[in-house]
């Protein structure tokens, strides 16, 4: 048994006006273990600091009860003071006296009196068995990866290469750029919005500290913060990069040659088997799209494909394989996106019905000018003028047999293409917009609603019925006004839906691969919903994005440049500590079951290879307890909080 | 194949020719029809007052076939759909269905929950057979396009099981095709018949009953077929109110499938009911000779 120290802190006034301090000082004095026990106004300060230093010298402590506030507080100011002593910093034990007694109590002195000496009988038990305990130190790989390279990935991984550490980007389209390089312009500004993302995805490819790896997705994650083993799946392109200059012959050659439904432009446009997806592409480099490639599926193109010979430098090699990269980075950045919810699972809004009937994103390739129409905006279906065109908001969001969230750009972007339409066709076409409530919540939203509610628009609340598609490519549908009480008829040209916004292909995997969390709703899970926006559960793991939620892109910057500060936090460091309250295994009473491999949510636990033990990874263990709980054989023991400690605590007090 | 036929209140008390002509096609489609014996209303329209009371009176019928060994053909989509409903409820919900069957307990009755549910629809096209009927077509009724009318409780709610797809059904029309007759989708097909308002606000219902049907003459459909005693009344027996409600001259041929189906298959038509028809079915060119 150790040799306990209590220290009793008035607080100023904020204990000694409740609880008598005297009293439990005494108290303390009486009880088995305890060789001194003192009390001081504020034991937090320097002198508080020399009266527990001198006890400990003269008394030949080995362990310090401080019973104050709580130890959120001041628990690592008292572990330093006892520190300093040369007593080890895990032997302090807190008495909560202050939140848990004195403020709670005021107006019963003799019982909060009473309360204090019991918490402080409760902490002396458990400190007369704390152990000196160790820390365990890592060296850091002072360097990140960023998955996904959207507006989210490009922002986190300029912001930590700017400051000097190296960043892998790992994209799996062929070009960074991800859904902000689809847009035509962005609201309530109206910047272009390959104007404004073009040159970050410039500086991204000049940066000396990032090493861009597109078309690639990331395999197997392994290893802890500080120290991640990451595999990458760099994806056949079948051109040597290399060698490639983009200079686009191949695709004029291509048999396959405005055949291909391009995606980037959202199958409303076609382009070849080999091909960049837009032209300001990061890295202007081609690539293969081993589905439609007639080579790569039958074996032969013709007498030969015409891409090789129009390939001035050979770079194709339709023979490349797939390529696994190992890397090695101290925190990872997950910035992957959302996809649109696909409005087909919704029959009633009569998507797939009708060419005219598209969702938001199809409209900003239909507007931009160096979209598939070049920003002419007709009818899909035959090519003819377009009258009036409607937009139905909430397609799938604030939905309870779908996503029950709000997108929380839908409202936005659908404001910001009726003021397109009218830039590009004038008030001759007739603009509906069917709404739930228009949530204009961004810097200059406000605005920019008013501004568009003043033109001549006609701007309906409700959500419409079936969309009733005629054979003659007539839509129509009908719609309760909520605010006028009538129920209208409005046919339509052209119907742009506003769907909800789902996490991106692939996210339920990548969290199994990083052992993050997700929400109900699918996103990725921060640790905290208000304090810890960008932390996982997993340290050194942080999110950006719309992987998180949905957001518009101010709020995807923001939150991409406090991850890659949260990640800096770590790659800024040499060595990382770990606190050595974990778990331990006592080998003698371990049988191998494996009961704590399965209940260990940070794969912290797994059984040794020869002697069937189970061990415990210092690195991982969080010291959550719950191995401890479920052990069958008490074989299981947190560092500094046993068994025994804990039941000599609670029979104190019972 | 036996069944009990459980009709509910509208078939038996006005839509006769619903019942005459289900009578006639069925029994000759290897389908024998037997009446549950003492039933009661099927609870639907307290479902908004008193939802254990519906569920009471649905569990009544139900416990009805089940005492007589049957499973059940309800050719009310209201009366099916609220059947369906309360098998859903009861198998969920353990203590609704001791509290229901406390009541049956009254009359000596227990519902147990293994009775099986048939409507004219799912019955015709998933048991019979669109192969079995074709078969069974005597003179096909060729060169008419009729339009189908599902009514809304014969496909909804989503979620409850129906006996077609609640947005897309195309069952009905595929049974119009296997006796000849054609019946290609309309826009307006989903649409509300009005029975539903009828009785607080008759203007608005007769308007969406009028609407319809001008829509379907409009589109140059032959007719109607329908498979709700409720569709049957507004757009067959309403068809004149409709017209005067909406400013429209409307002649359109309205029928139950059944009618039709009979019809096809040889049977005389006023062993179908054709006469209780009130809009104008000797249009269809099938149909003259009961002129």
């Amino acid at each position: 048994m150790n040799r306990v120290g209590v220290f009793v802190c008035h607080c100023g006034s904020n204990i000694a006006d409740v609880v008598d301090v005297e009293e439990v000082v005494a108290y303390a004095q009486g009880l088995d273990g305890v060789v001194v026990a003192k009390d001081y106004k504020y034991m937090c300060s320097d002198p508080g600091g020399k009266l527990i230093k001198d006890c400990i010298k003269e008394h030949g402590l080995d362990s310090v009860v401080v019973a104050s506030c709580s130890p959120r507080m001041h628990e690592p100011t008292f572990r330093s003071v006892i520190d300093d002593e040369g007593m080890n910093p895990y032997c302090l034990e807190m008495a909560n006296i202050r939140e848990h007694c004195s403020w709670v109590h005021k107006g019963d002195e003799e019982k909060a009196t009473k309360k204090a000496q019991e918490l402080v009988n409760v902490a002396v038990e458990k400190a007369l068995f704390l152990e000196s305990l160790e820390q365990s130190e890592i060296d850091v790989v002072q360097e990140a990866l960023v998955i996904g390279g959207g507006i989210a990935g490009i922002q986190a991984a300029l912001d930590i290469a700017d400051q000097g550490k190296k960043v892998y980007l790992v994209e799996r389209e062929p070009s960074i750029g991800g859904k902000m390089a689809q847009l035509d312009k962005t609201f309530p500004t109206l910047d272009c919005s390959s104007c404004i993302l073009t040159p970050k995805m410039m500086d991204v490819a000049r940066h000396p500290n990032i090493e861009l790896l597109t078309y690639s997705e990331v395999e197997e994650v392994d290893g802890a913060v500080g120290d991640f083993t990451v595999k990458v799946r760099k994806k056949s392109t079948y051109v040597d990069w290399n060698e490639c200059t983009g200079c686009g012959l191949c695709a004029e050659a291509c048999r396959m040659k405005d055949k291909v439904p391009d995606g980037f432009d959202m199958k409303l446009g076609d382009r070849s088997s080999i091909y960049t997806p837009f032209p300001q592409a990061v890295p202007l480099k081609y690539t293969i799209d081993p589905e439609s490639c007639i080579y790569l599926k039958t074996g032969k193109c013709g007498e030969e494909p015409p891409c090789l010979e129009a390939c001035e430098i050979g770079a194709i090699d339709h023979e490349q394989e797939d390529e696994i990269v190992e890397i090695n980075v101290g925190s990872i950045i997950v910035a992957t996106g959302y996809d649109l919810l696909d409005p087909d699972e919704l029959y009633e809004y009569g998507y797939g019905r009708s060419e005219d009937i598209i969702t938001n994103l199809e409209f900003e390739r239909i507007v931009d000018s160096s979209g598939p129409t070049e920003g002419k905006i007709t009818k899909l279906s035959d090519g003819e003028d377009i009258e009036s065109i409607s937009f139905i908001l909430c397609v799938g969001s604030r939905d309870e047999e779908k996503q029950t969230y709000c997108c929380r750009i839908g409202c936005m972007g659908a404001l910001k293409h009726a003021y397109l339409i009218k830039e590009h066709m004038g008030d001759e076409v007739d603009i509906n917009l069917c709404y739930t409530d228009i949530r204009s919540f961004g810097k200059g939203y406000e605005e920019f609603y008013r501004r568009i509610r003043g033109t001549d628009i006609t701007i309906l609340r409700g959500r419409p019925s079936e969309i009733k598609v005629d054979p003659d490519h007539k839509l129509s549908f009908n719609i309760f006004d909520t605010l006028t009480d009538k129920l209208l008829e409005i046919e339509s040209d052209m119907i742009i839906l506003v769907p909800a916004l789902v996490p991106s292909e692939g996210a339920e995997e990548l969290a199994r691969k990083l052992r993050i969390s997700q929400g109900t709703d699918g996103f990725f899970l921060e640790e905290h919903p208000k304090l810890k926006p960008m932390d996982t559960v997993k340290s050194g793991v942080f999110i950006a994005g719309c992987c998180q939620g949905p957001k518009d892109i101010p709020d995807t910057v923001a939150q991409a440049s406090g991850a890659a500060s949260r990640a800096m936090g770590i790659l800024n460091k040499s060595r990382l500590e770990n606190d050595p309250m974990i778990a331990w295994v006592d080998t003698d009473l371990c049988v191998g079951c494996g009961v704590c491999v399965d209940v260990c949510p940070y794969s912290a636990r797994e059984l040794n290879e020869v002697t069937g033990i189970a061990e415990v990874d210092e690195i991982l263990c969080a010291g959550c307890g719950a191995c401890i709980a479920a052990c069958p054989s008490n074989a299981c023991i947190h560092k500094n909080l046993t068994k025994k400690q804990i039941i000599r605590m609670i029979d104190e007090v019972a | 194949m036996e069944l009990g036929l459980y009709l509910g209140c509208l078939i038996p008390t006005e839509q006769y020719a619903y019942e005459l002509s289900i009578r006639e096609v069925f029994p000759k489609l290897g389908v024998e029809l037997k009446d549950i014996q003492g039933p009661t209303c099927c609870g639907a329209p307290l479902r908004n007052i008193n939802m254990s009371l519906t569920m009471y009176l649905s569990a009544r019928n139900l416990a009805l076939a089940e005492k007589q060994d049957l499973d059940i053909l309800a050719p009310c989509p209201y009366c099916h759909q609220a059947l369906t409903r309360t098998m859903a409820v009861l198998d969920e919900n353990q203590e609704l269905r001791e509290k229901v069957n406390s009541h049956l307990a009254d009359e000596d009755m227990r519902y147990q929950g293994n009775v099986k549910l048939y409507h004219v629809l799912d019955l015709l096209h998933d048991v019979v057979g669109v192969e079995k009927i074709k078969e069974e077509v005597e003179k096909p009724l060729e060169g008419t396009n009729i339009a189908a009318h599902y009514g809304c409780h014969l496909i909804r709610p989503n979620g409850l099981e129906r006996p077609d797809d609640s947005e897309d059904p195309q069952k009905m029309e595929s049974l119009l095709r296997a006796i000849g007759m054609d019946s290609e989708d309309y826009v307006e097909k989903l649409d509300c018949c009005g029975a539903h308002v009828m009785v607080n606000e008759p203007e608005s219902a007769l308007t969406k009953t009028g609407q319809k049907l001008e829509a379907v003459q409009e589109r140059g459909f032959h007719g109607m077929a329908t498979m709700c005693p409720w569709g049957q009344r507004m757009f067959d027996s309403k068809q004149e109110d409709a017209a005067a409600t909406v400013g429209a001259s409307l002649e359109l041929p309205v029928l139950y499938y059944t009618q039709l189906l009979g019809i096809a298959m040889g049977i005389s038509p006023s062993d179908l009911g054709i006469e209780l028809n009130l809009s104008p079915i000797h249009k269809i060119e099938h149909l003259e000779v009961e002129e």
